[in-house]
């Protein structure tokens, strides 16, 4: 049972790190206290929401949904917020790239038929690149908009094509009024960063965890561990295992956190939380072991890592809203962990139950054993190789 | 009996040979010295042997375990002295003899009685609850031997375990390392200060390049030079001066029982105090100053000088 010692080991050595510990338990909380105090206002109180924009619409679509969406629930309900201007597809796209518009929708003409007929239809989302948290709310209103349809399927934005597929069967409701409104936004923006934000630093641990791991390559403690009855495979496990459980620590506390002091709602249902929480660390933490046992000095790391974990960060939408990337990009996060873990994140937000996660939790820990096998194939190949 | 063999062991790092086909037994109960200079391979014949890392060729066994093929299995027996300090610096002693002695899984009371008894052994109860980092270089090569005696190994092979440490927690080492032999542990012990190797080792194998160019009992190696001392003479660097000593000494000497190095002149013999005189005198006619003498009991310095025409520690 040596990789349940050298678990303990590590955990203990993360302890007694000050800075370690600080970085992985305190700044979560900090920083999601900063940010609550500047989304604060905006979840409890109506006076001060965001300043008005321009929505800029282009409606290809001849259906009745597409009216109600555009110029009821856009233009009417929201009308504090947003403001509707329709312009033809060339025209929006002209005027976003010439940044004299923030953000603009394209209904693709089968939207109406679509929906009633509970396929799969796509709203494109176009923003400047740095656009706020525009998209986020008018993401919100479409999705929510979504949802008050009988039999519906639709994608927008985030997901480029990922389904909501919750059975909405009240057909006389084709959506209600109160369900648009600000106070009830299906993923409102504090809570798509307190999602967002968690990912990341839950990212980040990993990086903090094989960091400490190449480093301890680089000492000779490194050998003196393979000279004891500790195989390959034992350390490898140990190594995760420890990570794993840091990494669960943080996120239940970030979890647990963000919901108690700033009330953030991660979704009714608990145990897609927590299975899809744990499902994440083990893929992160499955990328992790390869990239420690891949890269061999820890400037290395240091010069290859960082630079793939930022850009893991921004494709996962943890920097920017996915939306901004094309659609085949935003399918190809799926398969970075914080991009899926994201993604079945604000799922659940949106009220997804567990059962509607599974997939993203098996292939989240199907992607996660990949990876483990691939740092540990390396690594008992790296021994007869480098000397041999 | 043979507790250890190693039959032609060969290391290639790329195109650099660093082990040239070494071969030595070890018996069972037996105190083994690797002296050689820095550089000799030494710590790449203990690292093939501990099973860190698979031989080019050659053939390693402990007792009948085959060391190249199972390492697993033979490190149970082993206990690894590292030439570096592995230990964690932020963990104590105590909790670093823990871990260590956890991953040859012992466990429970066992272990707890192991720590203790290894505490006491290396000399650092008292300060067992302290980090490493706290330590001076003596009391972590301490540690450092403590964490390799945890699980009773059947073998304890040291990789210059004293280098860098004050005098006294060298002879703590030593003499740890001499009653752990005396109690019946096997030991194979690499330094390259001979005084260790002599007090410690009754057998000893001298490694230079790659290669065992000597071994046998420390009797046996001075016998490589026929008991003969050693005398050193500096002399007072001229220009030329190799050159007119180089006849006279031809005439009192066989030319292998001196050689001369820089303005050091090494002259073998075995009754030193006979020639010394007879020899200075020679010099002296040459015009060469000499700044000092030096005569040196037979010792295994010499014996690899003799050998190599080279000094252990240069
Ligand atoms: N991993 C390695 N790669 C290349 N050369 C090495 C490696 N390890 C040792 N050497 C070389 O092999 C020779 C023997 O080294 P080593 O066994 O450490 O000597 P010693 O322990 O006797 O001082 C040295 O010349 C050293 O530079
Ligand atoms: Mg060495």
């Amino acid at each position: 049972m040596g990789f349940w010692w050298l678990a303990w080991k590590d955990l203990l050595l993360i302890i007694r790190d000050r800075k370690a510990f600080i970085t992985l338990i305190l700044m979560p909380l900090l920083l999601i206290a900063i940010l609550g105090a500047a989304f604060g206002n905006m979840m409890k109180d109506e006076d001060v929401t965001i300043k008005k924009f321009t929505l800029g619409v282009v409606n290809q679509d001849n259906g009745v949904l597409s009216k109600v969406l555009t110029e009821e629930v856009l233009a009417k309900n929201m009308s504090d917020q947003i403001k509707i201007k329709f312009f033809q597809e060339r025209e929006l796209q002209n005027n976003i790239r010439d940044h004299k518009l923030d953000i603009g929708i394209i209904i693709k003409p089968d939207f109406t038929s679509a929906l009633f007929s509970g396929k799969e239809t796509k709203v494109k989302l176009l923003s400047v690149p740095d656009p706020g948290i525009k998209p986020v709310i008018v993401q919100s209103v479409i999705e929510q908009f979504a949802q008050m349809i009988p039999v519906q399927a639709i994608s927008v934005s985030q997901q480029g094509k990922a389904r909501q597929q919750n059975d909405f069967l009240k057909t006389e409701n084709l959506f209600k009024e109160s369900t648009v409104s600000k106070k009830t936004k299906p993923v409102g923006s504090f809570q798509y960063y307190a999602a967002a934000m968690g990912v990341m630093f839950l990212l980040m641990t990993v990086v903090q965890g094989v960091t400490m791991m190449i480093r301890e390559k680089e000492e000779t403690v490194y050998q003196r561990l393979f000279l004891t009855n500790l195989t390959y495979s034992h350390y490898l496990i140990g190594k995760m295992l420890g990570l794993i459980i840091l990494c669960l620590i943080q996120a239940f506390i970030i979890i647990i956190g963000t919901s108690l002091i700033f009330g953030v709602n991660w979704g009714p249902s608990v145990l897609g939380i927590i299975t899809m929480t744990i499902a994440f660390v083990i893929n992160a933490c499955g990328l992790g072991m390869m990239a420690g046992a891949l890269i061999k000095t820890e400037k290395g790391f240091n010069v290859g890592g960082m630079l793939g974990t930022q850009i893991m960060a921004a494709l996962g939408g943890s920097m920017v809203p996915l939306y901004i990337f094309p659609d085949w990009v935003v399918s190809a996060t799926k398969f970075i962990p914080n991009g899926l873990a994201l993604q079945s994140y604000l799922k659940l937000m949106s009220g997804a139950t567990f059962t509607d996660i599974l997939p993203a939790v098996a292939g989240s820990i199907a992607l996660g054993s990949c990876f483990f096998a691939i740092g540990l194939i390396f690594l008992t190949f790296e021994r007869r190789g480098k000397y041999a | 009996m043979d507790l250890l063999t190693v039959r032609d062991l060969r290391k290639s790092f790329g195109q650099f040979q660093a082990v040239k086909g070494v071969s030595f037994t070890v018996k069972k109960g037996e105190s083994f010295g690797l002296l050689g200079p820095n550089g000799a391979g030494k710590s790449t014949t203990i690292n093939m042997i501990t099973g860190l890392f698979p031989p080019t060729s050659g053939e390693i066994l402990l007792s009948d375990v085959n060391v190249v093929k199972t390492p697993k299995q033979a490190q149970k027996w082993i206990g690894v002295v590292p030439q570096e300090i592995a230990l964690y610096q932020d963990m104590s002693a105590r909790e670093n003899l823990k871990f260590w002695g956890r991953l040859y899984e012992l466990g429970g009371k066992t272990l707890h009685n192991k720590v203790d008894e290894v505490l006491e052994i290396i000399g650092l109860s008292d300060r067992a609850k302290d980090k490493i980092t706290t330590f001076s270089g003596g009391m972590k090569r301490r540690v450092n031997i403590g964490a390799a005696i945890l699980h009773n190994p059947e073998l304890l092979i040291m990789d210059e375990p004293t280098v860098g440490i004050d005098p006294q927690s060298r002879n703590h080492i030593l003499e740890t390392v001499k009653r752990l032999n005396e109690e019946g542990m096997t030991i194979i012990y690499t330094s390259h200060y001979m005084e260790e190797v002599e007090y410690l080792c009754e057998r000893i194998g001298i490694i230079d390049h790659g290669e065992v160019i000597a071994e046998g009992t420390l009797k046996e190696l001075r016998q490589k030079i026929e008991d003969r001392s050693r005398m050193n003479l500096t002399l007072e660097h001229t220009e030329g001066n190799i050159k007119r000593i180089t006849p006279v000494l031809m005439r009192l000497f066989s030319e292998k029982d001196f050689q001369i190095q820089d303005n050091q002149l090494t002259v073998f013999h075995k009754q030193p105090q006979m020639i010394l005189s007879e020899l200075v005198q020679a010099v002296t006619e040459t015009g060469t100053r000499i700044t000092s003498v030096d005569i040196v009991e037979p010792n295994l310095e010499s014996v690899f000088l003799h050998l190599t025409g080279r000094n252990l520690r240069d």
